[in-house]
């Protein structure tokens, strides 16, 4: 029980969270370069954000914001669609 | 009301030069009689394709960005899905997508005052990290 104390001390007494200094930040990368849409033909920038398996990267491995996760999952979808990139494959081996 | 679109194809690696100009000269007419424009077009040539396509490994990319009313497009799709030659394409509006976007220029402005905030309040981390320290004996 007494586990269960400490954490709760630690949350209260700051009005802002101080994990906030310890992780360090993740930035979305669309926004830090100021671009407003993500173009589905840029494939090799897309390459950033799947797995080698084709898998899209969530955005909170990556940082991405939510109005530019929006895009980029439908970005990624269509140059799937146009060949740029693979679809998912399972891992081999 | 004009309108910002996108179109893009794939074409089939075993066309000629000729019949590729065909497809394109054919998507520019029907543009042109319903008094649109054209932006640019933009020829990637032949590529290789992330994956095989009716047993194709190679494609002939084409984009074209077009200004034009709404209901031409229609015909376009129509004709692209049709043509044998065309293993893929898409047609994207993207007008009413910028101005959506344009929203984070809003959010933009308020990061760069928050972050010109935070520059001035960089001191804290010490007497913070002196705190946990503490709470872990």
């Amino acid at each position: 029980m007494k586990n269960n104390q400490v954490p709760q001390e630690n949350t209260s007494p700051g009005k802002f969270p101080k994990k906030f200094y310890f992780s360090r930040r993740k930035y979305c990368t669309f926004c830090k370069d100021k671009i407003k849409l993500i173009d589905y033909k840029n494939y090799k920038v897309l390459e950033n954000f799947i797995l080698e398996t084709g898998k899209i990267l969530p955005a909170r491995v990556t940082g991405t914001c939510n109005f530019h996760q929006k895009q980029l999952s439908k970005a990624i979808k269509r140059s799937r669609h146009m060949a740029l990139l693979k679809f998912i494959e399972p891992k081999r081996g | 009301m004009n309108r910002k679109y996108e179109i893009g194809f794939v074409i089939n690696p075993e066309a000629n030069e000729e019949e590729i100009k065909k497809i394109i000269d054919s998507i520019v007419e029907i543009i042109k009689k319903a008094n649109g424009t054209i932006e640019n077009i933009d020829e990637w040539g032949r590529r290789r394709l992330a994956y095989t396509v009716k047993k194709h490994n190679e494609g002939f990319y084409v984009f074209i960005n077009v200004e034009a009313i709404g209901s031409t497009f229609v015909e376009i799709e129509r004709r692209l899905k049709l043509h044998e030659k065309v293993m893929r394409f898409v047609v994207l509006r993207l007008d009413d997508k910028l101005k959506k976007a344009n929203r984070l220029t809003r959010k933009w402005k308020r990061i760069e005052r928050m972050s010109k905030r935070n520059v001035e309040s960089e001191p804290d981390d010490e007497i913070i990290n002196d705190d946990d320290d503490g709470k872990e004996d």
